[in-house]
């Protein structure tokens, strides 16, 4: 439970012409990791793929390439059967490829017949209100023709230069065209320039424009239609092909995997050499399918793991289902390296107990609860379901320790006695107990634990936490370097701390008087002593962590704090302020309500993230710092997870 | 004669000084955290696995914080 899986180094030899069997078996078992081979002088070469990778990575292409055009989604789909899907993978391929290619092409020149039509129009606009043919604008010898937009009517302008023109003024798109003979063209267009003219290009058709405009929508229309037309083919042929090619997708990636190993694997003229990794307790299992694939042809091995090949150990974790989830947490961080205790075990109770202790509300806890259990049920991602697995585990500690406190959406559930008098709690009749006088700061413990009454008590409290969690640390420290490098090194390297830690507490017994204190000062020199021996410099650099870590635990409190704070805020703002409970109920009453929907699911979404981005915390830098080394690498096996398919 | 004093009421400097512990540590970590959080991110869209070790690096000035708070319940 607290280690990794124990892995055994294989190597499985055999004649090549059992080689695609032996792959194929292995592909299939999903339990041998390859270890890729590199050439060396040992006379072996790397293997060449099987002979029918052309033609399978070459419908793989295809049939990619066709799932891209579709656009086609990976949502779950019905799983078919391999063989169906094989046996009509040729035909369909062709079939789709052609009805396709040809969907594709006429789309492509609808949309671009679309766009010139487009173009065009913008180009007619402007002429529309000139009752002139097209035709007319071109083709002179001796006349100049200006067409374009300006500001105001230039007609007086123009009259006062030249006297024999012939103008055409459209007041609402601002378009003039202008006709004089090709002498006077200089003139004018200098005249024009001062008119903040701009030239506009004549569209290149015949006709009136306002005729062109019309048959040009007409024929838009015809082409969006068309389009559209193309459209809904190409979307039922998605739905009727979907299924195919998700499954073929996959069964040829499977194939081109399983073509590909050669590649991975060393071969000689006539054998072959795969050289990988297998948990131990499926060896037997990996001999036996080999054997059977193979006809106890392949032979298969057991090879000692040398210790500087420790680091290139694939790790697999060996955790229980209900623990499981938090590998997540610890892939995020990093995965254990080999020999090492796999610490997902103590984080499944720390991590959801720190987060309970912060949130600590019944309310959140179960409305956060049932959000998880819907996310849960909706999606079916494996790792949203791990995450929807750690956040309830952690609204179930949140809800034991809301009964502790007494908390609901911030409001008390027992009535509070303060100085100011007693204020009412949430359940009528139910008082709190006083139990006993807290040794810090007189505070008084009570039944519920009123949190934000005892905050001196809750400090110590959570320090103390934090030392307990911090020297758990050391001891799984110590265990770690006890396996890998022997005792003396793990006393000197984690024990120290743990000595030191004892000699401060030696030192204030002594500082009390029940003690002579030069013991605890003698211990924390031991300590001391042994501190730099085991760790060096560093040792001394880090003595400050010792109070800093523990002290680094308030958080729990202060976050704590923190989000009872905008619960009662966003209370005595909705039914204090705005409405009181007990008057007639009004508009006032909505508002109330609305804001305490809303202020309370803002802070159901801060609940989850403030304290479990600071209980996530204390575990990685607090915690993980006194042991954890991590930088395993994934046990990921030959194979492929199907989706798609079943055989 | 009769002087007037003006006094300040303890409990009001009390409040400051709690103010000023959980402002200016607040400033502190926001400060230190924002150096590293722009690092961790680039950090991160380069590779996405550094996500573990980039959210420990940011939360770890979050300490200077908690400390001031710690602090400012101590002096109130």
């Amino acid at each position: 439970m607290l280690e990794v899986k124990q892995m055994n180094r294989a190597v499985i030899v055999g004649h090549k012409s059992i080689f695609r069997e032996t792959v194929d078996a292995l592909h299939k078992a999903k339990l041998f990791q390859i270890e890729d081979f590199n050439e060396d002088e040992s006379g072996l070469h790397i293997g060449r793929p099987f002979d029918n990778i052309d033609e399978v990575s070459k419908k793989l292409i295809q049939i990619r390439s066709i799932a891209n055009l579709l656009d086609i989604d990976e949502a779950s789909s019905k799983k078919q059967d391999e063989q169906a899907v094989l046996s009509s993978l040729d035909d369909n391929l062709t079939k789709l490829d052609a009805e396709i290619d040809q969907m594709i092409d006429q789309r492509s020149k609808l949309e671009n017949e679309l766009k010139e039509i487009e173009s065009l129009k913008k180009e007619l606009i402007p002429f529309v209100n000139i009752p002139l043919d097209l035709d007319l604008y071109r083709g002179y010898e001796h006349l100049s023709v200006f067409s374009g937009s300006v500001k105001e009517d230039i007609e007086s302008a123009v009259s006062k230069i030249i006297s024999s023109y012939e103008i055409f003024y459209d007041a609402v798109k601002g378009t003039v065209v202008l006709f004089v003979t090709s002498d006077r063209s200089a003139d004018v267009s200098e005249l024009l320039a001062e008119y903040a003219f701009r030239e506009l290009r004549v569209p290149n058709v015949s006709g009136m424009p306002s005729d062109s405009l019309s048959s040009i929508a007409s024929k838009e229309s015809t082409l969006l239609k068309q389009l559209e037309k193309i459209d809904t083919d190409i979307e039922s042929v998605k739905q009727k092909y979907a299924d195919f090619i998700l499954a073929s997708n996959e069964l040829l990636s499977i194939e081109v995997q399983k073509s590909e190993a050669p590649l991975r694997i060393a071969t000689s003229d006539s054998t072959f050499v795969i050289d990988g990794w297998v948990p131990q307790e499926n060896y037997a299992e990996l001999e036996r399918i080999v054997e059977s694939a193979t006809n106890g042809r392949a032979f298969v091995s057991k090879e000692e793991v040398k210790e500087e090949d420790e680091k290139d150990i694939p790790i697999e974790y060996n955790n229980s289902k209900t623990t499981a989830p938090f590998q997540e947490v610890m892939d995020l961080y990093s995965r254990p390296s080999y020999k090492e205790i796999d610490p997902t075990a103590l984080i499944f109770i720390s991590f959801p107990l720190f987060y309970g202790m912060i949130l600590g509300d019944m309310g959140y806890a179960l409305f956060l609860m049932t959000v998880a259990f819907i996310i849960k049920k909706a999606i079916s991602s494996d790792t949203v379901k791990s995450l929807m697995n750690i956040l309830i585990y952690c609204q179930i500690s949140a809800f034991l320790f809301g009964i502790i406190y007494g908390e609901a959406f911030g409001f008390s559930i027992a009535s509070v006695h303060t100085e100011h008098g007693v204020t009412e709690g949430l359940i009528k009749g139910f008082e709190t107990i006083t139990l006993f006088a807290s040794p810090i700061a007189g505070e008084m413990i009570t039944y519920p634990v009123h949190r934000t009454h005892i905050v001196m008590t809750m400090i110590v409290v959570t320090v103390l936490v934090g030392l307990l969690h911090v020297n758990l640390g050391y001891i799984v420290g110590f265990i770690n370097v006890n396996k890998k490098h022997g005792f003396s090194e793990a006393m000197f390297e984690k024990g120290s701390w743990i000595v030191v830690e004892l000699g401060i507490i030696l030192a204030v017994l002594g500082y009390l008087g029940m003690l002579p204190t030069i013991v605890g000062i003698a211990v924390f020199l031991i300590g001391f002593i042994m501190l730099v021996k085991g760790e060096g410099i560093k040792g001394p650099i880090e003595l400050p962590s010792l109070v800093s870590n523990p002290l680094s635990y308030t958080r729990i409190i202060a976050v704590g704090l923190s989000s009872i704070s905008i619960a009662s805020t966003v209370n005595l703002i909705a039914f204090d302020m705005m409405w009181k409970p007990g008057t007639p109920i009004g508009v006032m009453t909505i508002f109330a309500i609305l804001v305490f929907l809303l202020g309370h699911g803002l802070n159901s979404v801060l609940s989850i993230i403030a304290p479990g981005l600071h209980a996530l915390r204390l575990q990685y830098v607090e915690f993980f710092g006194k042991f954890y080394e991590g930088g395993g690498r994934k046990y990921d096996p030959f194979g492929f997870i199907r989706k798609h398919t079943e055989e | 004669m009769v002087t007037e004093t003006l006094y300040m009421d303890p409990a009001g400097l009390k409040a400051i000084g709690a103010g000023i512990a959980i402002g200016l540590t607040g400033l502190g970590s926001a400060i230190a955290e924002k150096d590293i959080g722009s690092a961790a991110i680039g950090a991160m869209t380069e590779n996405e696995s550094l996500f573990g070790k980039g959210l420990i690096l940011t939360v770890i000035p979050e300490t200077i914080v908690i400390f001031g708070l710690v602090v400012a319940i101590l002096i109130i």
